[in-house]
Protein backbone atom coordinates (compact mmCIF):
# COMPACT_ATOMS: atom_id res chain seq x y z
CA UNK A 1 0.00 0.00 0.00
CA UNK A 2 1.38 3.40 -0.87
CA UNK A 3 1.42 6.22 1.62
CA UNK A 4 -1.31 8.79 1.25
CA UNK A 5 -0.57 11.34 3.96
CA UNK A 6 3.01 11.11 5.13
CA UNK A 7 4.21 13.23 8.03
CA UNK A 8 7.99 12.97 8.44
CA UNK A 9 10.05 14.18 11.39
CA UNK A 10 7.89 17.24 11.87
CA UNK A 11 8.88 19.78 14.50
CA UNK A 12 6.81 22.85 15.26
CA UNK A 13 7.63 25.63 17.68
CA UNK A 14 5.71 28.64 18.95
CA UNK A 15 8.54 31.08 19.44
CA UNK A 16 10.91 29.47 21.89
CA UNK A 17 8.45 26.83 22.98
CA UNK A 18 8.64 23.67 20.93
CA UNK A 19 5.32 21.86 20.62
CA UNK A 20 6.20 18.93 18.35
CA UNK A 21 9.44 16.94 18.25
CA UNK A 22 10.22 14.88 15.14
CA UNK A 23 6.70 13.54 14.75
CA UNK A 24 6.26 10.96 12.00
CA UNK A 25 3.06 9.22 11.04
CA UNK A 26 1.19 8.19 7.96
CA UNK A 27 -2.39 7.73 6.88
CA UNK A 28 -3.31 5.35 4.06
CA UNK A 29 -6.00 6.09 1.56
CA UNK A 30 -9.44 5.06 2.81
CA UNK A 31 -8.40 4.77 6.44
CA UNK A 32 -9.70 6.38 9.59
CA UNK A 33 -6.71 7.22 11.73
CA UNK A 34 -7.12 8.67 15.21
CA UNK A 35 -4.60 10.74 17.09
CA UNK A 36 -5.16 10.55 20.83
CA UNK A 37 -3.32 11.96 23.75
CA UNK A 38 -3.66 14.22 26.78
CA UNK A 39 -4.31 17.94 26.77
CA UNK A 40 -1.40 19.96 25.50
CA UNK A 41 0.27 17.02 23.79
CA UNK A 42 0.32 18.90 20.49
CA UNK A 43 -2.55 17.18 18.68
CA UNK A 44 -4.14 20.39 17.45
CA UNK A 45 -0.73 21.80 16.54
CA UNK A 46 -0.07 18.81 14.30
CA UNK A 47 -3.41 19.13 12.51
CA UNK A 48 -2.90 22.84 12.00
CA UNK A 49 0.55 22.16 10.63
CA UNK A 50 -0.89 19.77 8.05
CA UNK A 51 -3.51 22.38 7.10
CA UNK A 52 -0.80 24.99 6.63
CA UNK A 53 -1.86 27.12 9.59
CA UNK A 54 1.33 26.48 11.60
CA UNK A 55 4.72 26.73 9.91
CA UNK A 56 7.10 23.79 10.34
CA UNK A 57 10.42 24.19 12.04
CA UNK A 58 11.72 21.10 10.30
CA UNK A 59 10.44 17.97 8.63
CA UNK A 60 8.01 17.47 5.79
CA UNK A 61 4.37 16.68 5.07
CA UNK A 62 3.38 14.99 1.81
CA UNK A 63 0.06 14.04 0.31
CA UNK A 64 0.90 11.45 -2.32
CA UNK A 65 3.91 13.01 -3.98
CA UNK A 66 2.79 16.59 -3.29
CA UNK A 67 4.78 18.46 -0.63
CA UNK A 68 2.11 20.16 1.48
CA UNK A 69 4.58 21.96 3.72
CA UNK A 70 5.68 24.16 0.83
CA UNK A 71 2.10 25.28 0.14
CA UNK A 72 0.02 27.94 1.85
CA UNK A 73 -3.21 27.17 3.66
CA UNK A 74 -5.54 28.04 0.79
CA UNK A 75 -3.45 25.97 -1.62
CA UNK A 76 -3.61 23.02 0.74
CA UNK A 77 -7.41 23.32 0.74
CA UNK A 78 -7.19 23.30 -3.05
CA UNK A 79 -5.40 19.92 -2.76
CA UNK A 80 -8.44 18.51 -0.96
CA UNK A 81 -6.96 18.48 2.52
CA UNK A 82 -9.74 19.99 4.60
CA UNK A 83 -9.69 20.74 8.31
CA UNK A 84 -12.69 20.94 10.62
CA UNK A 85 -10.99 23.11 13.21
CA UNK A 86 -11.28 22.82 16.94
CA UNK A 87 -14.21 24.84 18.24
CA UNK A 88 -15.76 24.71 14.75
CA UNK A 89 -14.70 28.23 13.71
CA UNK A 90 -17.80 28.93 11.65
CA UNK A 91 -18.41 32.21 9.89
CA UNK A 92 -20.80 33.15 12.67
CA UNK A 93 -22.39 36.23 11.16
CA UNK A 94 -23.13 34.56 7.85
CA UNK A 95 -25.99 32.26 6.96
CA UNK A 96 -25.76 28.47 6.90
CA UNK A 97 -25.81 28.54 3.11
CA UNK A 98 -23.04 31.16 2.96
CA UNK A 99 -20.94 29.00 5.27
CA UNK A 100 -21.44 26.00 3.01
CA UNK A 101 -20.66 27.95 -0.14
CA UNK A 102 -17.53 29.35 1.46
CA UNK A 103 -16.49 25.78 2.13
CA UNK A 104 -16.48 25.26 -1.63
CA UNK A 105 -14.35 28.31 -2.35
CA UNK A 106 -11.40 26.52 -3.89
CA UNK A 107 -11.44 26.20 -7.67
CA UNK A 108 -11.66 22.41 -7.56
CA UNK A 109 -14.65 22.42 -5.21
CA UNK A 110 -16.48 25.32 -6.84
CA UNK A 111 -16.91 23.43 -10.08
CA UNK A 112 -19.03 20.75 -8.41
CA UNK A 113 -20.63 22.99 -5.79
CA UNK A 114 -24.26 22.38 -6.71
CA UNK A 115 -23.92 18.60 -6.56
CA UNK A 116 -21.91 18.65 -3.33
CA UNK A 117 -24.49 20.91 -1.75
CA UNK A 118 -27.20 18.39 -2.58
CA UNK A 119 -25.17 15.63 -0.97
CA UNK A 120 -24.54 17.68 2.16
CA UNK A 121 -28.24 18.47 2.46
CA UNK A 122 -29.00 14.76 2.17
CA UNK A 123 -26.52 14.00 4.91
CA UNK A 124 -27.76 16.86 7.12
CA UNK A 125 -31.38 17.68 6.19
CA UNK A 126 -31.42 20.14 9.07
CA UNK A 127 -28.95 22.39 7.25
CA UNK A 128 -31.32 22.60 4.30
CA UNK A 129 -34.17 23.65 6.58
CA UNK A 130 -32.02 26.33 8.14
CA UNK A 131 -30.02 27.53 5.21
CA UNK A 132 -30.90 31.18 5.80
CA UNK A 133 -30.34 31.11 9.54
CA UNK A 134 -27.28 32.84 10.89
CA UNK A 135 -24.68 30.26 11.88
CA UNK A 136 -24.01 31.62 15.36
CA UNK A 137 -27.67 31.33 16.35
CA UNK A 138 -27.62 27.53 16.10
CA UNK A 139 -26.95 25.04 18.88
CA UNK A 140 -23.57 23.43 19.40
CA UNK A 141 -24.52 20.18 17.74
CA UNK A 142 -26.03 21.93 14.75
CA UNK A 143 -22.92 24.07 14.45
CA UNK A 144 -20.73 20.98 14.43
CA UNK A 145 -22.87 19.53 11.64
CA UNK A 146 -22.45 22.76 9.73
CA UNK A 147 -18.69 22.67 10.32
CA UNK A 148 -18.53 19.17 8.89
CA UNK A 149 -20.88 20.12 6.08
CA UNK A 150 -18.68 23.09 5.25
CA UNK A 151 -15.65 20.80 5.14
CA UNK A 152 -17.46 18.37 2.85
CA UNK A 153 -18.23 21.23 0.49
CA UNK A 154 -14.49 21.43 -0.06
CA UNK A 155 -14.66 17.90 -1.58
CA UNK A 156 -12.06 16.47 0.81
CA UNK A 157 -9.65 13.73 -0.17
CA UNK A 158 -8.36 13.90 3.38
CA UNK A 159 -10.76 15.12 6.04
CA UNK A 160 -9.16 16.22 9.29
CA UNK A 161 -11.37 16.63 12.33
CA UNK A 162 -10.05 18.33 15.42
CA UNK A 163 -12.06 17.37 18.51
CA UNK A 164 -15.42 16.97 16.78
CA UNK A 165 -17.06 15.88 20.03
CA UNK A 166 -15.93 18.90 22.04
CA UNK A 167 -18.73 20.31 24.17
CA UNK A 168 -21.47 18.16 22.68
CA UNK A 169 -23.96 15.85 24.35
CA UNK A 170 -23.55 12.06 24.03
CA UNK A 171 -26.37 11.60 21.52
CA UNK A 172 -25.03 14.32 19.26
CA UNK A 173 -21.52 12.90 19.52
CA UNK A 174 -22.83 9.52 18.46
CA UNK A 175 -24.55 10.92 15.39
CA UNK A 176 -21.44 12.91 14.46
CA UNK A 177 -19.30 9.78 14.68
CA UNK A 178 -21.83 7.85 12.66
CA UNK A 179 -21.62 10.51 9.99
CA UNK A 180 -17.83 10.28 9.95
CA UNK A 181 -18.13 6.53 9.48
CA UNK A 182 -20.54 6.98 6.58
CA UNK A 183 -18.27 9.47 4.86
CA UNK A 184 -15.38 7.09 5.25
CA UNK A 185 -17.48 4.32 3.70
CA UNK A 186 -17.91 6.61 0.73
CA UNK A 187 -14.15 6.82 0.30
CA UNK A 188 -13.08 9.86 2.30
CA UNK A 189 -9.87 9.33 4.24
CA UNK A 190 -10.24 10.59 7.81
CA UNK A 191 -7.63 11.85 10.24
CA UNK A 192 -9.16 12.49 13.62
CA UNK A 193 -8.00 14.16 16.82
CA UNK A 194 -9.98 13.27 19.92
CA UNK A 195 -9.86 13.57 23.67
CA UNK A 196 -12.68 11.11 23.76
CA UNK A 197 -10.25 8.24 23.22
CA UNK A 198 -12.69 5.39 23.65
CA UNK A 199 -15.06 6.63 21.01
CA UNK A 200 -12.22 7.52 18.67
CA UNK A 201 -10.69 4.05 18.95
CA UNK A 202 -14.05 2.42 18.37
CA UNK A 203 -14.32 4.31 15.12
CA UNK A 204 -10.76 4.29 13.81
CA UNK A 205 -8.77 1.62 12.02
CA UNK A 206 -5.49 2.71 13.48
CA UNK A 207 -4.36 5.23 16.03
CA UNK A 208 -1.32 7.12 17.19
CA UNK A 209 -0.69 8.30 20.72
CA UNK A 210 0.89 11.70 21.09
CA UNK A 211 2.45 12.67 24.41
CA UNK A 212 4.37 15.85 25.09
CA UNK A 213 4.92 16.50 21.44
CA UNK A 214 6.25 13.04 20.60
CA UNK A 215 4.65 9.91 19.19
CA UNK A 216 4.43 7.58 22.19
CA UNK A 217 2.77 4.64 20.54
CA UNK A 218 0.78 3.36 17.61
CA UNK A 219 -1.24 0.34 16.64
CA UNK A 220 -4.51 -0.99 15.38
CA UNK A 221 -7.38 0.70 17.18
CA UNK A 222 -8.83 -2.61 18.40
CA UNK A 223 -5.49 -3.59 19.92
CA UNK A 224 -5.07 -0.23 21.63
CA UNK A 225 -8.52 -0.63 23.15
CA UNK A 226 -7.21 -3.77 24.91
CA UNK A 227 -3.82 -2.32 25.84
CA UNK A 228 -3.47 -1.95 29.59
CA UNK A 229 -1.44 1.22 29.47
CA UNK A 230 -3.88 2.89 27.07
CA UNK A 231 -6.81 1.73 29.15
CA UNK A 232 -5.33 3.28 32.23
CA UNK A 233 -4.19 6.53 30.69
CA UNK A 234 -6.96 7.33 28.21
CA UNK A 235 -9.95 5.12 28.79
CA UNK A 236 -10.26 5.66 32.52
CA UNK A 237 -10.19 1.94 33.27
CA UNK A 238 -7.78 0.79 35.94
CA UNK A 239 -6.46 -2.76 35.52
CA UNK A 240 -7.54 -3.60 39.07
CA UNK A 241 -11.16 -2.78 38.38
CA UNK A 242 -11.19 -5.23 35.53
CA UNK A 243 -9.99 -8.20 37.49
CA UNK B 1 -13.47 44.12 14.66
CA UNK B 2 -16.37 41.83 15.39
CA UNK B 3 -19.36 41.64 13.17
CA UNK B 4 -22.47 43.41 14.31
CA UNK B 5 -24.99 40.90 15.52
CA UNK B 6 -28.21 42.63 14.67
CA UNK B 7 -31.21 41.38 12.78
CA UNK B 8 -29.78 42.55 9.50
CA UNK B 9 -28.42 39.42 7.96
CA UNK B 10 -30.74 39.71 5.02
CA UNK B 11 -29.15 43.03 4.15
CA UNK B 12 -25.67 41.66 3.78
CA UNK B 13 -26.87 40.00 0.72
CA UNK B 14 -28.74 42.89 -0.85
CA UNK B 15 -32.29 42.44 0.24
CA UNK B 16 -35.47 42.95 -1.64
CA UNK B 17 -36.73 45.67 0.63
CA UNK B 18 -33.88 48.13 0.39
CA UNK B 19 -32.64 47.55 -3.08
CA UNK B 20 -36.14 47.39 -4.49
CA UNK B 21 -36.29 49.41 -7.66
CA UNK B 22 -39.27 51.34 -6.33
CA UNK B 23 -37.48 52.86 -3.39
CA UNK B 24 -34.35 53.57 -5.40
CA UNK B 25 -36.37 55.49 -8.00
CA UNK B 26 -38.14 57.51 -5.32
CA UNK B 27 -34.91 58.44 -3.54
CA UNK B 28 -33.12 59.31 -6.78
CA UNK B 29 -36.04 61.33 -8.07
CA UNK B 30 -36.10 63.27 -4.82
CA UNK B 31 -32.36 63.88 -5.00
CA UNK B 32 -32.72 65.19 -8.56
CA UNK B 33 -35.97 67.17 -8.36
CA UNK B 34 -35.98 68.63 -4.88
CA UNK B 35 -32.83 70.80 -5.07
CA UNK B 36 -33.93 72.15 -8.46
CA UNK B 37 -37.32 73.10 -7.07
CA UNK B 38 -35.87 74.95 -4.10
CA UNK B 39 -32.91 76.21 -6.11
CA UNK B 40 -31.11 77.78 -3.17
CA UNK B 41 -27.41 77.67 -2.57
CA UNK B 42 -27.72 76.22 0.93
CA UNK B 43 -29.82 73.33 -0.40
CA UNK B 44 -27.41 72.61 -3.25
CA UNK B 45 -24.68 72.68 -0.66
CA UNK B 46 -26.49 70.38 1.77
CA UNK B 47 -27.24 67.86 -0.96
CA UNK B 48 -23.68 68.04 -2.21
CA UNK B 49 -22.37 67.25 1.27
CA UNK B 50 -24.87 64.41 1.68
CA UNK B 51 -23.76 62.84 -1.57
CA UNK B 52 -20.13 63.19 -0.57
CA UNK B 53 -20.91 61.67 2.83
CA UNK B 54 -22.66 58.70 1.22
CA UNK B 55 -19.67 58.12 -1.05
CA UNK B 56 -17.25 58.27 1.86
CA UNK B 57 -19.39 55.97 3.98
CA UNK B 58 -19.71 53.43 1.15
CA UNK B 59 -15.99 53.56 0.57
CA UNK B 60 -15.10 52.97 4.21
CA UNK B 61 -17.72 50.25 4.43
CA UNK B 62 -16.22 48.25 1.56
CA UNK B 63 -13.06 47.69 3.57
CA UNK B 64 -14.30 48.09 7.15
CA UNK B 65 -17.79 46.65 6.83
CA UNK B 66 -17.38 43.91 4.25
CA UNK B 67 -13.78 42.80 4.77
CA UNK B 68 -13.74 43.70 8.47
CA UNK B 69 -10.51 45.70 8.25
CA UNK B 70 -10.99 48.81 10.37
CA UNK B 71 -9.07 51.59 8.68
CA UNK B 72 -8.30 54.85 10.42
CA UNK B 73 -6.40 56.11 7.42
CA UNK B 74 -9.09 56.86 4.87
CA UNK B 75 -8.37 60.57 5.09
CA UNK B 76 -5.07 59.71 3.41
CA UNK B 77 -6.95 58.35 0.40
CA UNK B 78 -9.31 61.33 0.42
CA UNK B 79 -6.33 63.66 0.51
CA UNK B 80 -4.38 61.97 -2.28
CA UNK B 81 -7.45 62.05 -4.51
CA UNK B 82 -7.95 65.72 -3.74
CA UNK B 83 -4.30 66.61 -4.25
CA UNK B 84 -3.85 64.81 -7.57
CA UNK B 85 -7.18 65.91 -9.01
CA UNK B 86 -6.76 69.54 -7.96
CA UNK B 87 -3.21 69.77 -9.25
CA UNK B 88 -4.04 68.30 -12.65
CA UNK B 89 -7.26 70.24 -12.98
CA UNK B 90 -5.76 73.63 -12.10
CA UNK B 91 -2.99 72.91 -14.61
CA UNK B 92 -5.49 72.59 -17.41
CA UNK B 93 -6.51 68.93 -17.46
CA UNK B 94 -10.24 68.46 -18.09
CA UNK B 95 -11.86 67.88 -14.69
CA UNK B 96 -13.31 64.43 -15.37
CA UNK B 97 -9.95 63.16 -16.60
CA UNK B 98 -8.22 64.70 -13.58
CA UNK B 99 -10.79 63.06 -11.30
CA UNK B 100 -10.28 59.61 -12.80
CA UNK B 101 -6.50 59.93 -12.63
CA UNK B 102 -6.82 61.04 -9.00
CA UNK B 103 -8.95 58.00 -8.14
CA UNK B 104 -6.65 55.57 -9.92
CA UNK B 105 -3.59 57.14 -8.29
CA UNK B 106 -5.21 56.69 -4.88
CA UNK B 107 -6.01 53.04 -5.54
CA UNK B 108 -2.46 52.46 -6.78
CA UNK B 109 -1.03 54.05 -3.66
CA UNK B 110 -3.33 51.89 -1.54
CA UNK B 111 -2.08 48.75 -3.28
CA UNK B 112 1.50 49.72 -2.55
CA UNK B 113 0.95 50.32 1.16
CA UNK B 114 -1.65 47.52 1.39
CA UNK B 115 0.69 44.53 1.27
CA UNK B 116 2.82 45.63 4.23
CA UNK B 117 -0.08 47.15 6.19
CA UNK B 118 -2.13 43.96 5.99
CA UNK B 119 0.60 42.16 7.87
CA UNK B 120 -0.96 43.96 10.82
CA UNK B 121 -4.21 42.75 12.28
CA UNK B 122 -7.06 44.27 14.24
CA UNK B 123 -6.10 47.28 16.32
CA UNK B 124 -2.57 47.26 14.91
CA UNK B 125 -3.93 47.56 11.40
CA UNK B 126 -6.09 50.50 12.49
CA UNK B 127 -3.11 52.25 14.09
CA UNK B 128 -0.89 51.48 11.11
CA UNK B 129 -3.34 53.07 8.68
CA UNK B 130 -3.73 56.09 10.95
CA UNK B 131 0.05 56.48 10.97
CA UNK B 132 0.29 56.32 7.17
CA UNK B 133 -2.42 58.98 6.78
CA UNK B 134 -0.80 61.28 9.33
CA UNK B 135 2.60 60.96 7.69
CA UNK B 136 0.96 61.98 4.40
CA UNK B 137 -0.83 64.91 6.02
CA UNK B 138 2.31 66.26 7.66
CA UNK B 139 4.35 65.79 4.50
CA UNK B 140 1.80 67.71 2.47
CA UNK B 141 1.53 70.42 5.12
CA UNK B 142 5.31 70.87 5.04
CA UNK B 143 5.67 70.93 1.28
CA UNK B 144 2.47 72.74 0.27
CA UNK B 145 2.00 75.30 3.02
CA UNK B 146 0.02 77.79 0.91
CA UNK B 147 -3.70 77.97 0.26
CA UNK B 148 -4.78 76.52 -3.07
CA UNK B 149 -7.25 78.89 -4.73
CA UNK B 150 -9.10 78.57 -8.01
CA UNK B 151 -8.06 81.13 -10.61
CA UNK B 152 -10.41 84.06 -11.20
CA UNK B 153 -11.99 82.81 -14.41
CA UNK B 154 -12.94 79.53 -12.76
CA UNK B 155 -14.54 81.38 -9.87
CA UNK B 156 -16.42 83.59 -12.29
CA UNK B 157 -17.99 80.59 -14.01
CA UNK B 158 -18.41 78.57 -10.79
CA UNK B 159 -21.67 76.64 -10.60
CA UNK B 160 -22.74 74.95 -7.39
CA UNK B 161 -25.39 72.72 -9.09
CA UNK B 162 -22.67 71.35 -11.39
CA UNK B 163 -20.72 70.29 -8.28
CA UNK B 164 -23.80 68.62 -6.89
CA UNK B 165 -24.49 66.62 -10.05
CA UNK B 166 -20.95 65.28 -10.04
CA UNK B 167 -21.18 64.37 -6.34
CA UNK B 168 -24.58 62.73 -6.80
CA UNK B 169 -23.35 60.71 -9.76
CA UNK B 170 -20.37 59.54 -7.73
CA UNK B 171 -22.59 58.55 -4.80
CA UNK B 172 -24.80 56.52 -7.15
CA UNK B 173 -21.82 54.85 -8.82
CA UNK B 174 -20.19 54.06 -5.47
CA UNK B 175 -23.39 52.59 -4.05
CA UNK B 176 -23.80 50.54 -7.22
CA UNK B 177 -20.24 49.32 -6.89
CA UNK B 178 -20.82 48.28 -3.28
CA UNK B 179 -23.90 46.38 -4.39
CA UNK B 180 -22.05 44.66 -7.22
CA UNK B 181 -19.17 43.82 -4.92
CA UNK B 182 -21.62 42.00 -2.63
CA UNK B 183 -23.07 40.15 -5.61
CA UNK B 184 -19.69 39.23 -6.99
CA UNK B 185 -17.93 35.91 -6.87
CA UNK B 186 -15.47 37.31 -4.34
CA UNK B 187 -18.00 38.60 -1.85
CA UNK B 188 -18.15 35.39 0.17
CA UNK B 189 -14.38 35.31 0.43
CA UNK B 190 -14.31 38.92 1.60
CA UNK B 191 -17.06 38.33 4.17
CA UNK B 192 -15.29 35.15 5.24
CA UNK B 193 -12.11 37.11 5.92
CA UNK B 194 -14.11 39.41 8.17
CA UNK B 195 -15.76 36.56 10.05
CA UNK B 196 -12.72 34.35 10.62
CA UNK B 197 -9.55 34.90 8.69
CA UNK B 198 -8.00 31.54 9.47
CA UNK B 199 -11.12 29.55 8.77
CA UNK B 200 -11.45 31.39 5.47
CA UNK B 201 -7.88 30.51 4.60
CA UNK B 202 -8.50 26.87 5.44
CA UNK B 203 -11.54 26.95 3.15
CA UNK B 204 -9.38 28.00 0.23
CA UNK B 205 -9.64 31.79 0.40
CA UNK B 206 -6.50 33.69 -0.57
CA UNK B 207 -6.84 36.15 2.30
CA UNK B 208 -4.39 38.84 1.20
CA UNK B 209 -5.81 38.97 -2.33
CA UNK B 210 -9.34 39.48 -1.02
CA UNK B 211 -8.24 42.16 1.41
CA UNK B 212 -6.40 43.96 -1.37
CA UNK B 213 -9.46 43.81 -3.61
CA UNK B 214 -11.62 45.42 -0.92
CA UNK B 215 -8.89 47.97 -0.23
CA UNK B 216 -8.43 48.89 -3.90
CA UNK B 217 -12.13 49.59 -4.40
CA UNK B 218 -12.40 51.38 -1.09
CA UNK B 219 -9.41 53.60 -1.86
CA UNK B 220 -10.57 54.27 -5.42
CA UNK B 221 -13.89 55.69 -4.28
CA UNK B 222 -12.40 57.59 -1.34
CA UNK B 223 -9.92 59.13 -3.78
CA UNK B 224 -12.74 60.07 -6.15
CA UNK B 225 -14.59 61.64 -3.22
CA UNK B 226 -11.46 63.67 -2.48
CA UNK B 227 -11.35 64.73 -6.11
CA UNK B 228 -14.93 65.97 -5.94
CA UNK B 229 -14.05 67.86 -2.76
CA UNK B 230 -11.18 69.52 -4.66
CA UNK B 231 -13.58 70.37 -7.47
CA UNK B 232 -15.95 72.12 -5.11
CA UNK B 233 -13.77 74.06 -2.67
CA UNK B 234 -12.78 77.44 -4.01
CA UNK B 235 -9.82 77.65 -1.68
CA UNK B 236 -8.36 75.41 1.00
CA UNK B 237 -5.06 74.36 2.51
CA UNK B 238 -3.79 71.30 0.61
CA UNK B 239 -3.39 69.68 4.02
CA UNK B 240 -7.12 70.01 4.82
CA UNK B 241 -8.47 66.91 3.02
CA UNK B 242 -5.88 64.81 4.85
CA UNK B 243 -7.37 65.72 8.25
CA UNK B 244 -8.47 62.68 10.30
CA UNK B 245 -11.99 64.16 10.43
CA UNK B 246 -12.66 62.69 7.01
CA UNK B 247 -11.74 59.23 8.23
CA UNK B 248 -13.97 59.50 11.25
CA UNK B 249 -16.88 60.91 9.31
CA UNK B 250 -16.68 58.08 6.80
CA UNK B 251 -16.54 55.52 9.59
CA UNK B 252 -19.36 57.09 11.60
CA UNK B 253 -21.59 57.28 8.54
CA UNK B 254 -21.07 53.57 7.91
CA UNK B 255 -21.67 52.63 11.54
CA UNK B 256 -24.61 54.94 12.20
CA UNK B 257 -26.36 53.83 9.03
CA UNK B 258 -25.59 50.14 9.35
CA UNK B 259 -22.11 48.76 8.86
CA UNK B 260 -21.67 45.87 6.47
CA UNK B 261 -24.76 46.73 4.44
CA UNK B 262 -25.29 48.58 1.17
CA UNK B 263 -28.21 50.67 2.36
CA UNK B 264 -26.53 51.64 5.64
CA UNK B 265 -24.07 54.23 4.32
CA UNK B 266 -26.82 55.82 2.20
CA UNK B 267 -29.06 56.31 5.22
CA UNK B 268 -26.12 57.14 7.45
CA UNK B 269 -24.70 59.69 5.01
CA UNK B 270 -27.96 61.54 4.55
CA UNK B 271 -28.75 61.48 8.27
CA UNK B 272 -25.26 62.37 9.49
CA UNK B 273 -24.75 65.29 7.14
CA UNK B 274 -28.26 66.64 7.62
CA UNK B 275 -28.00 66.64 11.41
CA UNK B 276 -24.47 68.01 11.34
CA UNK B 277 -25.38 70.89 9.05
CA UNK B 278 -28.55 71.75 11.00
CA UNK B 279 -26.73 71.76 14.32
CA UNK B 280 -23.62 73.45 13.02
CA UNK B 281 -25.77 76.35 11.84
CA UNK B 282 -27.08 77.05 15.34
CA UNK B 283 -24.91 75.33 17.89
CA UNK B 284 -21.49 75.23 16.21
CA UNK B 285 -19.74 72.10 17.43
CA UNK B 286 -22.42 70.43 19.53
CA UNK B 287 -22.97 67.91 16.74
CA UNK B 288 -19.66 66.28 17.60
CA UNK B 289 -20.90 65.45 21.09
CA UNK B 290 -24.20 64.17 19.73
CA UNK B 291 -22.53 61.97 17.12
CA UNK B 292 -20.07 60.71 19.71
CA UNK B 293 -22.94 59.55 21.92
CA UNK B 294 -24.88 58.16 18.98
CA UNK B 295 -21.82 56.26 17.80
CA UNK B 296 -21.35 54.68 21.23
CA UNK B 297 -25.04 53.76 21.38
CA UNK B 298 -24.88 52.15 17.98
CA UNK B 299 -21.79 50.14 18.81
CA UNK B 300 -23.11 49.01 22.19
CA UNK B 301 -26.84 48.59 21.65
CA UNK B 302 -27.70 48.71 17.96
CA UNK B 303 -24.74 47.25 16.11
CA UNK B 304 -26.84 47.29 12.97
CA UNK B 305 -27.19 51.08 13.11
CA UNK B 306 -30.23 53.03 11.93
CA UNK B 307 -31.18 50.08 9.73
CA UNK B 308 -31.50 47.89 12.79
CA UNK B 309 -33.41 50.51 14.76
CA UNK B 310 -35.81 50.83 11.84
CA UNK B 311 -36.14 47.07 11.59
CA UNK B 312 -36.97 46.76 15.29
CA UNK B 313 -39.55 49.53 15.13
CA UNK B 314 -41.15 47.91 12.12
CA UNK B 315 -41.38 44.59 13.92
CA UNK B 316 -42.83 46.26 16.97
CA UNK B 317 -45.47 47.92 14.81
CA UNK B 318 -46.35 44.65 13.10
CA UNK B 319 -46.74 42.97 16.44
CA UNK B 320 -49.02 45.75 17.73
CA UNK B 321 -51.18 45.41 14.66
CA UNK B 322 -51.50 41.70 15.17
CA UNK B 323 -53.01 42.30 18.61
CA UNK B 324 -50.60 42.70 21.45
CA UNK B 325 -47.11 41.48 21.98
CA UNK B 326 -46.29 37.82 21.55
CA UNK B 327 -49.80 37.11 20.26
CA UNK B 328 -48.80 35.90 16.83
CA UNK B 329 -45.51 37.61 16.23
CA UNK B 330 -42.65 35.77 14.66
CA UNK B 331 -40.99 33.22 16.90
CA UNK B 332 -37.55 34.15 18.20
CA UNK B 333 -36.08 31.63 15.84
CA UNK B 334 -37.65 33.22 12.81
CA UNK B 335 -36.35 36.56 13.94
CA UNK B 336 -32.89 35.16 13.54
CA UNK B 337 -33.55 35.10 9.84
Amino acid sequence: MSDFLRIQDVSVAYGDIQALWDVSLNVEEGEIVALIGPNGAGKTTLMRAVAGLNPLKSGGIHLGDKALHTLRAHQIAEQGVILVPEGRRLFGGLSVLDNLELGAYSKRARQVRAETLKLVYELFPLLADRKLQRANTMSGGQQQMLAIGRALMGVPRLLMLDEPSLGLGPLVVESIFETIKRMNDQGVTVFLVEQNAWQALELAHRAYILEQGRIAGTGLAQELLRDDRVKQAYLGISPAAEV
Amino acid sequence: MKTPAGGQLSLWKPSRRWSGPGLIVVVLAFAIVFPQQIAQDNIWNLFFLMSLGITMGQSWNMLGGFAGQTSLGHAGFFGIGALVTRTLWLHGTPFILALVVGGVATATFAMIIGAPTFRLRGAYFAIGTLAVAEVLRITVAQNRPFISTMPGDMIASYSLPARYWVALALAVVTTGAAYLLLRSRWSLGILGVREDEEAAQASGVHVLRHKLLALALSALFMGLAGGVFAFKQISYYPEAPFLPTFTFEAMMIAYIGGVGTVAGPVIGGAFFVFVRERLAANLTDVHQVIFGVLFILVVLIFPGGLLEIWERLRRLATRRQQGGPRASGPSPEEEGL
